[in-house]
């Protein structure tokens, strides 16, 4: 994979969205509410993975890894874009994360049944510090302060939240 | 080894993989990742399970969208092709995540801005450099004519005033209209002399004058008879194209006009043999 798309082959830009064009927009939709707007984030994601996939090096980490940072990076300046703003400025956050909940309703993904017993088995104040830091992309000072709780009490959250993640799949 | 475990418990590795941490704490992880292999098993185990997370909490973008996506791929492949952008990308990743990429994205766009926007000032320059040549030269032919029609106008005036002067001669009743006669010797000659003896004027008419034209060695003489004695009154040309009146000297008492063809400048007392033409008054 990582192989064929160094190659720049069409077969590997193919394979690429298959596999993680669904995670990467939910990455990205967390951030930005208006689906439209997400969709065309999700489009330079993808572009700027191809371009620059040269930068990629499989000792420094996952794929994923290295693509979700792209993704959140890129939602996160465009929400922060000016014109964003200005077109923007009645949304609210909540009803951004309400939108969201009701939209991941309607995925359906029979493979990841599994999971979601798991992910209910995270305690919801974990929960919260690992949608706030890895889907929202809040670092873990500004969801310390969002939440007022002491930095260090969000790091070992953090690190419970993922290490119960862990547990499952590894 | 008890040190590496503390420094896993931190939860340092966790914000490395989010992406939450500062270059400095960046190269940190990474020179410790590639000395202690529990490490990199640990940075590996929390990769994939955020990973998982991120796959259980995925969306799945419309349907339309991913031909959109594709095409735009080999849209910029193509790109590509052209421009090798390998250079440059090599070391993305050493520095922060995507930053880097960011930074190349945004400066490729405002060159291309830069170049379009200096070749549209150039074009602008090369249109308002012709547009300025044209007028020019517009300018330049109006000048030529604006100049041909002044020195027109300035002709015009001149004659106009002219011949406002011949009106008022001839209008003005203290001037007398002497029309000399030729003689014997030249029968043909003809010529009218404006005196106004009141104010001493006399003036000859170049135009009503049918006298033969003189050579460059000669010129014709006024003369008028006061008291049985010739009086000189000034030379003048006579040419087939001349206009106009001449002002001649000034005489108060007349009883004749006549005129001589002498020696160039003329003579001071007339010869009498060369008499063209007279009036007696």
């Amino acid at each position: 994979m990582v192989l064929a798309l160094r190659n720049r082959e069409k077969i590997a830009a193919d394979a690429l969205y298959d596999m993680y064009s669904g995670s990467l927009f939910g990455v990205i939709s967390r951030i930005i509410a208006d689906t439209s707007v997400a969709e065309d984030v999700l489009q330079e994601t993808f572009i700027k993975i191809w371009n620059s996939f040269s930068g990629y090096s499989a000792e420094k980490g996952r794929l994923f890894t290295w693509m979700v940072n792209i993704a959140r990076n890129l939602a996160i300046d465009k929400i922060r874009s000016k014109d964003f703003k200005n077109q923007n400025k009645n949304h609210e956050l909540e009803n951004n994360v309400t939108f969201i909940d009701e939209q991941r309703n309607t995925v359906y993904k029979p493979e990841l049944l599994g999971v979601k017993e798991l992910i209910d088995k995270l305690k919801p104040e974990q929960k919260i510090i690992l949608d706030l830091v890895y889907f929202k992309g809040y670092t873990h000072v500004e969801a310390a302060e969002e939440l007022d709780v002491p930095l260090g009490t969000v790091k070992t959250r953090l690190r419970m939240a993922i290490i119960q993640l862990r547990r499952y799949f590894n | 080894m008890e040190d590496v475990k503390a420094y896993i418990e931190t939860g340092i590795l966790e914000l490395y993989v989010l992406g939450d941490i500062s270059p400095e704490e960046k190269t940190q992880v990474e020179e410790m990742a590639s000395k202690y292999p529990e490490i990199r098993t640990e940075i590996a185990a929390i990769e994939k399970g955020l990973e998982a997370y991120a796959l259980d909490n995925a969306v799945e973008p419309g349907e339309q969208l991913r031909d959109k996506v594709l095409n735009s791929l080999l849209t910029s492949f193509a790109d590509d092709n052209k421009f090798p952008t390998r250079e440059f990308l090599e070391n993305d990743f050493d520095d922060e995540a995507d930053e880097p990429a960011n930074v190349v994205a945004l400066n490729a766009k405002s060159n291309n801005f830069y170049k379009y926007a200096f070749a549209a000032c150039l074009a602008a320059l090369i249109a308002s450099l012709a547009a300025l040549y044209s007028l020019n030269e517009r300018l330049n032919d109006s000048y030529g004519q604006i100049a041909s029609l002044q020195s027109r106008n300035q002709t015009f005036a001149n004659r106009v005033n002219y011949m406002q002067g011949e009106i008022n001669i001839f209008h003005d009743t203290s001037y007398k209209m002497i029309h000399l006669q030729g003689t014997p010797k030249s029968p043909a000659a003809k010529m009218t002399v404006a005196w106004n003896p009141a104010k001493k004027k006399v003036m000859v008419d170049m135009q009503d004058m049918k006298l033969a034209a003189n050579d460059d060695a000669h010129q014709y003489q006024l003369w008028a008879i006061v008291d049985g004695k010739p009086v000189d009154l000034g030379v003048f040309d006579a040419k087939a194209d001349s206009t106009g009146m001449i002002e001649m000297n000034n005489v108060g008492n007349a009883a004749a006009f006549a005129v001589t063809l002498e020696k160039r400048g003329g003579v001071p007392s007339p010869t009498m043999s060369q008499m063209v033409a007279m009036a007696s008054i």
